[in-house]
């Protein structure tokens, strides 16, 4: 029978932990989890982990949001490559949205490092990432030097 | 790259059809109208530009997406007599927005392995209103339902309960990357966007069966504009997902779209005009993310369209008309550089030298895409093949391509993610 991932992932989720899956004959890592390996197509995966340490490529906020997050609306939503390697998109926690010259000014400040965290949402576990905001500071100062 | 195989012998296009886009609550062309009497509609047109009978149609394939608007499924058993082809196979399909694309392929196939000799592709979607208890009457739908219906198509195992944003992820932040990436200043995207925008307008104010016929400069100064850059910056066009203004984005719409695929022989045989030939095609799946740290490249575009050009045995240089999904119109300069038909951090120029437009040197959908035209899930490529096929022919009245391509290649996006690109050649 085959596992219950899906459920496996939220479920841990919970405890903190944040799994994806490597795949055991090329090593490339899945995240979230998948019963398939996108590189090679192998179906032997096993449990990770993840790091939670990712960069924050860009972000924006959009006006359409799906029915089960309306109420949270504006949110941050961007694009976190993983230190694993896998992109995924979720909301980001220590940005501004509130106009669209913050958006612009943060976005021409990318990439930025960010941590994931879990978070109750619309009556779930998710995860979602939060600007690093020591390491954001000394970026944007290192830019505004030049 | 993907596995290219090629058929013993290209099929070919002898008919379309399509209704005109709009409202079925609203438009007097198509008001009134229920699913089955829309789809007829653009079947009919279909197959009387083929110049075949009903009965000489060995099969069907009907594509429509939202069952939940149409209160519909397995179509094909519905629609069979409807048709006029009672007993004949027929399948209900669907790859979202990209149906009539990948049904014109699954025909060729059919038609190439000499199972049948004339198949029908036909989509149908109606998304202004659902049906309802009555099949006399429908009842409006609201925005915000048809979303949340069309929402399923996007990995709802983690992506959607990660607070999804189709807005930002589609366009915004596209959008935005092109510009990081070609360091366009994002005042000079924002003028890169509305000349895009000016095409589709301009396309759809010359396309009787396009959803908008106004220009935007109409629009401009009927809201009291000097100027339609004034207007594109005002409050009138507010930012979907920055830096994707709302003007940028489709508009969702009722329509069909059908057409005939045919071997030679039977063309030979039925059909009048030259005949248009299916020369390659292929299609690539991928869940979300449908893209990485890179918004402008898109892995499954790239392969669908390497592969469909190598079945057709062209390069990019060699296409005279291209049409690419625009449901969010950034895509018109993204996949025109993934396709190669500009070079890479050259397409944004193009559209604001006026290139794209009909009159152009490099024209890009001139039907009006997926604002003007409209966007009808799985009527849309089908529309698109319409007017690709009608440019070739010299058939696009007020728009017409000056010297009618040789080539053109059509690609789509289906929700989410296939991409399905066909190389049609005459």
């Amino acid at each position: 029978m085959m596992e219950r991932m899906i459920e496996k992932f939220y479920k841990s989720l919970a405890k903190g932990k944040i799994y994806g899956t490597k795949c055991k004959k090329c090593k490339e890592f899945t995240f979230p989890p998948k019963a398939g390996c996108k590189k090679c197509g192998a179906h032997k995966m096993e449990w990770k982990t993840i790091s939670g340490d990712g960069t924050l490529h860009f972000f924006s906020s959009g006006n359409l949001p799906p029915m089960k997050f309306a109420k949270y609306h504006p949110y941050a939503y961007g694009a976190v490559e993983l230190k694993e390697g896998p992109v995924f998109f979720t909301q980001i926690e220590g940005v501004d949205v509130s106009n669209v010259e913050a958006i612009e000014e943060q976005n021409m400040q990318m990439p930025m490092p960010v941590k994931a965290k879990v978070k109750k949402m619309a009556g779930m576990n998710i995860v979602v990432f939060k600007v690093v905001k020591s390491q954001a500071k000394k970026k944007s100062k290192r830019k505004s030097k030049k | 790259m993907a596995h290219v195989g090629n058929l013993k012998e290209k099929p070919v296009i002898t008919g379309v059809g399509c209704t005109k886009f709009g409202s079925v609550l609203e438009t007097p062309e198509i008001k009134g109208l229920a699913f089955q009497e829309l789809a007829c509609e653009a079947a009919f047109e279909a197959m009387d530009e083929a110049g075949v009978d009903p009965k000489d149609i060995d099969a069907f394939y009907i594509g429509s997406m939202v069952s939940h608007i149409s209160h519909l499924y397995s179509h094909n058993t519905q629609m069979a007599d409807w048709l006029g082809l009672h007993l004949k196979p027929g399948v209900h399909f669907a790859t979202a927005c990209a149906t009539t694309n990948t049904g014109l392929g699954l025909a060729a196939m059919d038609v190439a392995s000499g199972k049948y000799r004339n198949v029908l592709v036909l989509g149908c979607e109606i998304l202004s209103s659902t049906a309802t208890d009555d099949p006399t009457k429908r009842k409006a739908l609201d925005p915000s339902q048809l979303w949340y219906w069309t929402d399923f198509g996007v990995d709802q195992a983690y992506a959607y309960h990660h607070s999804y944003d189709i807005a930002t992820a589609y366009g915004g932040l596209p959008t935005l990357g092109y510009a990081k990436k070609h360091k366009v200043p994002m005042e000079k995207m924002d003028e890169a966007m509305f000349n895009v925008h000016k095409n589709v307008r301009l396309h759809g104010s010359k396309n009787k069966k396009a959803f908008v016929t106004t220009t935007l400069q109409q629009e401009a100064k009927k809201a009291g504009f000097k100027d339609a850059w004034g207007f594109w910056q005002s409050r009138k066009n507010p930012y979907l997902a920055w830096p994707t203004r709302v003007k940028s984005a489709l508009n969702t719409v009722d329509g069909a779209s059908a057409m005939v695929v045919s071997s030679k022989k039977e063309a030979k045989k039925n059909f009048k005009k030259d005949p248009i030939e299916v020369a390659g095609f292929h299609w690539s799946s991928s869940n979300y993310p449908w893209y990485g740290a890179d918004p402008t490249y898109w892995e499954i575009d790239d392969t669908a369209f390497k592969a469909a050009m190598k079945m057709a045995k062209i390069k990019a240089k060699d296409v005279g008309y291209l049409d690419v999904h625009d449901c969010m119109q950034i895509y018109q300069l993204i996949e025109s550089e993934i396709c190669g038909y500009f070079k890479k951090g050259e397409a944004w120029k193009a559209f604001i030298e006026g290139r794209t437009t009909y009159k152009g040197d490099k024209p890009m959908n001139t039907s009006g895409g997926r604002h003007a035209k409209g966007h009808a899930f799985a009527a849309s490529a089908g529309a698109e093949i319409y007017e690709a096929v009608k440019q070739m022919r010299g058939e696009a009245k007020g728009r017409q391509i000056k010297d009618e391509p040789e080539v053109s290649m059509v690609h789509n996006h289906g929700y989410g993610m296939h991409s399905a690109v066909t190389v049609l050649k005459r």
